[in-house]
């Protein structure tokens, strides 16, 4: 693999939006149920970025995802269904434990929370280039030279695992055993840490340099191979959710 | 005016006792192809960092002589404002990728967005070093899949879309195969023939006797000779500083035959066949 | 001492064959491997060490079947010298350093210090045994690196790019070094492009294209097959193209030979 971004290519509205709002969108699904703490509303959230995910056709691209999340989630449910302190009402009996109400209610707030979170972060990450976005913010002002980090972190770090095989493969050649129980392969890696981390500082030192005589840091202002990508809707989208926000904050004042 | 001057170039790396370089002082004149050779610390690498600005300004260290190109003063401008002169290609191809784009053309074009450039410019002049280089046909793909012989073609492509004048390149193909070494000399060549100043630190004695106009030997940090390649590689002292001559020289010395009408021994394949055959007959 | 049988690999299943077919034996004679990059000389050797096991075929070496060894295992017979000494090296001391491949292959500490100092003295670095070996230049880790896999003294020792970015003073070493190791009745393989250095020092020849071995056999015959060598992207030396234009009918290795040759012209 030769970049680990998450992006996955596909022919979709979700797709052509600039990434910008995009990340304005994962702070709107954040303040929303925030300002207006109800479960209705939270699951109206989760509601509108799962449907957007499938209408960016990346849904099933989320399912590794979201069983990860799930699994941690689950022990919270657990733990709180049985050991809030302010646990009162029984729900059910197993046995000698029992799930309280309360405990399961707080749980369902948190897992809502952090799905909401998830998900909105999903459409960034599923729906836009890593280049796309660093292009976008550094039009907007930020560094050009973070932007350079932020993006070549997707491309070196494959670069970095395979040069891990290659020194993985040099210390099983003088006899070094990979193969066999965990403290074996514990033990092996420790010789790997010292190579893996100096090559990286070395290659790091060298890319630098070569970074240096292409005028990396010129002063002079940046320039850029393609045009600005014009996306649709961004301005309209964006000045929604202002409103969306604006509206619960005074729904809330007033309610 | 002359394209390189080096007056008195001294540096010490900051956590060094010795001198990397020691006193250094010559000129090149614009167009010129010269050879540096040397043994593996006589400071050929620092010389081809000093020519672009990373002696001093990446390093630190102490500096000391002076340093022009094409006018301009090294120690007082920016790299940045140098490598629209000199550009360097290092020995590794793989760290000369940025990493930060997903195409052989994006990754030429990063250093003209970098210097500013009007989007027509990048574009033509990214088209005419992929043509020039040729390595068109594989504009689109990931700069992680080429081959080294590729990589290092898109480097120096890279380098020469900024129109230096000059051209520094530090052992470009000690981590080639014989195919992919021979692609990068001829580019080179090419671009020597085109009027760009080149300076080459090499190992490989017969491709500096054939492509060098000249050949400046190194040792301990100061020059030891500074002259073409027959006069360079006919000295009987060569191996004293660490460097062998290209094998036909070799053969020729050991049979003392030297080219007719000359006072010094033949450098290339043709120049030692045409020496000897005149002996044999 | 290796016996390959019908050898074939590829990286992924069902991908392009980096390797197809390939047979060969490898006796006491010091052979080299040359081909373009991407021809398989790498991936051969790595299958010979066990670093990799093969899709198809045998590989025997002094009749064990690489395939049920692991690569640890291996390391008793076949050392492998990598080309960037930055890649392995780990410990604090030049010694120790040295040491480890020793005591993995479970020689007592007693054997692997005599080992790892006699290695040390071949390659000229048994006065920095102290020395942290980041403070050694890049032509003596290699040295470094070569001593780690001769202090396991194996029966057979591969070099992986011997002379890459070496100067004269380097290479002499390793010509010595090599020699050492013939001396001592190893077989010594390598993987390499500089043609002089081959013919100087390896009596045998192999030469790698496109996964196929195209052209086997003693050094000499190897670099007198032009239109072979051209196929597989690679040149005779440069004195044995000088020898060919000179009208000497024999295939000439080194600039000995050309002049003891031409001495009797």
């Amino acid at each position: 693999m030769k970049s680990i971004s998450l992006y996955v290519e596909r022919d979709s509205f979700i797709h052509e939006v600039d990434p910008i709002t995009k990340m304005i969108y994962i702070l709107f699904a954040l303040l929303i149920p925030i300002i207006l703490p109800s479960f209705t509303i939270s699951f109206l959230c989760l509601g509108i970025s799962l449907l957007l995910l499938v209408m960016a056709k990346v849904i099933r691209k989320t399912v590794p995802v979201f069983s990860f999340v799930f699994l941690v989630l689950i022990t919270v449910v657990i733990i709180q269904g049985l050991f809030k302190p302010e646990n009162e009402t029984v729900l059910f009996q197993m046995g000698p434990l029992a799930m309280y109400k309360e405990g399961l209610l707080y749980a369902l707030t948190i897992t809502l929370r952090v799905m909401n979170i998830v998900s909105s972060f999903m459409i960034l990450v599923l729906t836009t280039k890593p280049s796309d976005l660093v292009e976008a913010l550094v039009r907007k002002g930020m560094s050009p030279r973070i932007g350079y980090v932020i993006v070549s972190v997707f491309q070196i770090i494959p670069e970095m695992m395979s040069s891990m095989g290659t020194i993985t493969d040099a210390q099983r050649a003088r006899g070094m055993e990979t193969e066999g129980n965990v403290i074996v392969r514990i033990k092996a890696f420790v010789p790997l840490l010292g190579p893996v981390i100096l090559g990286s500082l070395i290659n790091t030192k060298e890319r630098a340099m070569a970074l240096e005589v292409r005028g990396f840091n010129s002063r002079a202002p940046k320039t850029y191979l393609y045009e600005e990508k014009t996306y649709t809707h961004g301005r309209l989208v964006q000045s929604v959710m202002l409103l969306l926000v604006v509206g619960a904050i005074v729904w809330r004042i007033f309610a | 005016m002359k394209k390189i001057i080096v007056e008195g170039l001294k540096y010490k790396y900051p956590l060094s006792d010795t001198l990397a370089l020691a006193d250094l002082s010559f000129e090149v004149s614009e167009g010129e192809f010269i050879g540096i050779i040397g043994e593996n610390s006589a400071g050929k690498s620092t010389l081809c960092q000093a020519l672009v600005g990373l002696v001093p300004h990446f390093y630190k260290g102490a500096y000391g002589g002076k340093v022009f190109v094409d006018g301009l003063e090294v120690k007082s401008h920016s790299i940045a404002e140098i490598a629209l002169k000199v550009g360097m290609v290092f020995q590794n191809p793989f760290t000369q990728v940025t990493g930060s784009k997903m195409s052989v053309y994006e990754e030429i074009a990063f250093g003209l967005e970098n210097i500013g450039l009007p989007r027509l410019e990048i574009i033509e002049r990214t088209n005419y070093v992929l043509n020039l280089l040729k390595i068109e046909k594989v504009k689109d793909h990931n700069p992680f899949d080429l081959s080294g012989g590729q990589m290092q073609r898109m480097a120096i492509a890279s380098i020469i879309a900024m129109k230096p004048d000059i051209l520094v390149l530090d052992e470009p193909t000690s981590q080639l195969d014989p195919a992919g070494s021979e692609e990068v000399f001829s580019a080179i060549q090419k671009l020597s023939k085109q009027g760009i100043t080149v300076i080459l630190a090499e190992h490989k004695m017969e491709k500096v006797a054939r492509y060098c106009d000249r050949v400046l030997l190194l040792n301990n940090g100061k020059s030891v000779d500074f002259d073409s390649p027959e006069k360079v590689f006919s000295r009987k002292d060569l191996e004293d500083h660490g460097v062998v001559a290209p094998v036909y020289t070799r053969v020729c010395k050991a049979l003392g035959v030297k080219m007719a009408a000359s006072d010094y021994y033949p450098v290339t394949l043709e120049d030692a066949e045409r020496a000897l055959r005149g002996r044999m007959e | 001492m290796i016996k390959v049988s019908n050898l074939s690999f590829s990286y992924k299943k069902g991908g392009p064959q980096v390797l197809s077919g390939v047979n060969l034996e490898f006796d006491k004679r010091s052979t080299a491997i040359i081909g373009q990059n991407g021809a398989g000389k790498t991936t051969f050797v790595k299958l010979l060490k066990g670093l990799l096991k093969p899709d198809e075929g045998e590989i025997l070496v002094h009749h064990f079947d690489a395939k049920l060894k692991t690569a640890a295992e291996m390391a008793r017979t076949i050392g492998l010298v990598f080309q960037n000494p930055n890649d392995q090296i780990f410990k604090r001391t030049v010694l120790e350093e040295v040491m480890f491949g020793p005591l993995n292959i479970k020689m007592g500490k007693h054997t692997a210090e005599k080992q790892a100092i006699k290695a040390l003295k071949m390659v000229e670095l048994e006065d920095k045994l102290e020395m942290n070996p980041h403070d050694l230049s890049l032509s003596e880790k290699k040295l470094l690196c070569i001593a780690s896999v001769v202090a396991m003294d194996t029966d057979i020792i591969i070099f992986d790019e011997p002379t890459i970015a070496q100067d004269h003073h380097g290479k002499e070493t390793i010509r010595y070094i090599i020699h050492a190791l013939k001396e001592q009745n190893k077989l010594v393989m390598t993987i390499i492009h500089d043609m002089e250095f081959v013919a100087e020092n390896f009596e045998r020849t192999v030469v790698f294209n496109e996964g196929k071995v195209l052209l086997d056999g003693d050094t000499r015959f190897v670099f007198s097959q032009k239109d072979t060598l051209n196929k597989a992207k690679v040149e005779a030396p440069g004195i044995t193209q000088l020898a060919e234009k000179l009208g000497i009918k024999n295939t000439i290795l080194t600039v000995e030979e050309l002049i003891r040759v031409s001495g009797t012209m």
